[in-house]
């Protein structure tokens, strides 16, 4: 009935995911134990985990399967996980690698059965050891591969790594994580994208995502880039706009002089008075994203209607 | 007579609360502080929880859980002073949603329980 990761575990009448697991003697942290604080988040990677396990948690999540095992009594079957398991690391081939700007490559790669919501991020793996995360820009049901941006730092391990593979090359694959996807968005709500950098491909994901799923509501996607170059797809953003009436595509770039700071957060701050209502996707560095976050919670916007991925650098 | 979980409204009081509560909270210069850098997705769900508790909810908070949760504001120099602008805030947001003062009073005498194990002493 109850399996922690490959593990059966006991579950006795009348009793809690979490109770079943402490008497396993697994390691589960808890607080509040009555389904609010989430300090026992799981996920459920196979079966259902009951509605009321799931109170409080968002859309996202939701769809994912995560809920609270404290207040959890499965009426069905239940594989389950802890919430940051990616799973198990998959083969994959480079398809394409190429430049999209002088510090930003786009790559491509072939990795079968990898199921994910576009604007999700996965764990890229080189030489056994060699892991990041990167947020994924393709669409699983109109690309056959899996597409990341990626940010080349000079001195990156990564980066110097990234720039020796060939097309046929082989790495793995783990994940997706993240929950900054098109979910629990009413299709007449307005969407506003805000990502600076590499950012714009989750970003990007969301987009073709909303467009997909018959999104009806104004959309609008804010671009920071330090230069013209990082604009990055600039081209493929003005044509989405021309052919789709509500979608409306802003570049920002950095503007040194302008009085409120001149980046892309200061520019939608700005512009995004009346946003109350509005679905909010935030992607990019951390400061920019907890600044937006903190920003718009503060204007009245719900943390329901925020969902982020802030990125932590590194080569 | 229903108890103050229930003459509140329960969860979707919660529900009602906890965005004022937190907007309140970020917005006081005495606290707003010991919220730099906590991750504000979490820091929702801590605060229902709080919120759950202090409104005469279900909980199951020990003393341990509010020492250990709070060990760490203790170290950079959370005191009553803090402890009373929390509660004050706690307070404004009842009454914005139009929570009688016999309620506000009680929810506060709640909240007010848990200083100690809060500041660790």
């Amino acid at each position: 009935m109850l399996k922690f990761e490959d593990r059966s575990v006991e579950l006795r009448p009348g009793e809690t995911v979490l109770e079943a697991l402490e008497r396993a003697g697994i390691d589960a942290p808890s607080s509040c134990r009555s389904g609010n604080c989430q300090t026992c988040l799981h996920r459920a990677v196979e079966g259902v985990p009951p509605p009321e396990s799931q109170v409080g948690l968002t859309q996202g999540q939701k769809a994912l399967g995560f809920f609270l095992p404290c207040v959890c009594l499965p009426a069905s079957p239940l594989t389950i996980t802890r919430p940051d398991d990616v799973g198990a690391r998959r083969d994959a081939v480079i398809r394409a690698i190429e430049p999209l700007a002088p510090d930003v490559i786009r790559l491509r790669v072939d990795a079968d059965d990898f199921a994910y919501r576009p604007g999700q991020f996965l764990e890229l793996v080189a030489d056994g050891d060699l892991r990041r995360h990167y947020s994924l820009a393709s669409h699983p049901e109109d690309d056959p591969f899996l597409e990341m941006h990626i940010r080349l730092h000079e001195n990156g391990r990564m980066s110097r790594r990234l720039g020796e593979f060939k097309p046929g090359d082989r790495l793995h694959v783990a994940g997706p994580s993240g929950t900054c996807f098109y979910e629990g968005v009413h299709e007449d709500q307005r969407l506003l994208l805000i990502g600076a950098g590499t950012g714009l491909a989750p970003l990007y994901g969301v987009l073709r995502d909303a467009l997909k799923r018959g999104h009806l509501g104004p959309i609008r996607l804010y671009h920071g880039a330090r230069s013209r170059d990082g604009l990055y797809l600039d081209e493929e953003l003005k044509a989405l706009s021309r052919t789709w009436a509500h979608v409306d595509y802003r570049p920002c770039l950095l503007d040194p002089n302008a009085p409120a700071g001149g980046d892309v957060a200061a520019t939608a701050l700005h512009a995004e008075q009346d946003v109350k209502d509005s679905a909010i996707f935030l992607c990019g560095g951390e400061n920019l994203v907890k600044r937006l976050k903190r920003d718009f919670f503060m204007r009245g916007v719900s943390m329901k209607n925020i969902r982020s991925d802030a990125f932590t650098p590194s080569g | 007579m229903s108890n103050l979980y229930e003459r509140l409204g329960g969860e979707n009081a919660v529900n009602a609360a906890v965005e004022l509560f937190y907007r309140k909270v970020l917005a006081d210069g005495r606290i707003a502080r010991f919220f730099d850098g906590v991750d504000m997705d979490q820091q929702i769900a801590k605060q229902k929880s709080f919120l759950t508790m202090a409104f005469g909810g279900p909980n199951n908070y020990t003393g341990a859980d509010m020492r250990n949760a709070h060990k760490r504001l203790v170290a950079k120099g959370l005191n009553d002073s803090h402890v009373d602008a929390v509660i004050e805030n706690l307070n404004y947001t009842l009454r914005d949603l139009g929570v009688p003062e016999k309620e506000v009073k009680e929810v506060a005498a709640i909240a007010n329980s848990v200083r100690d194990d809060v500041l660790n002493r």
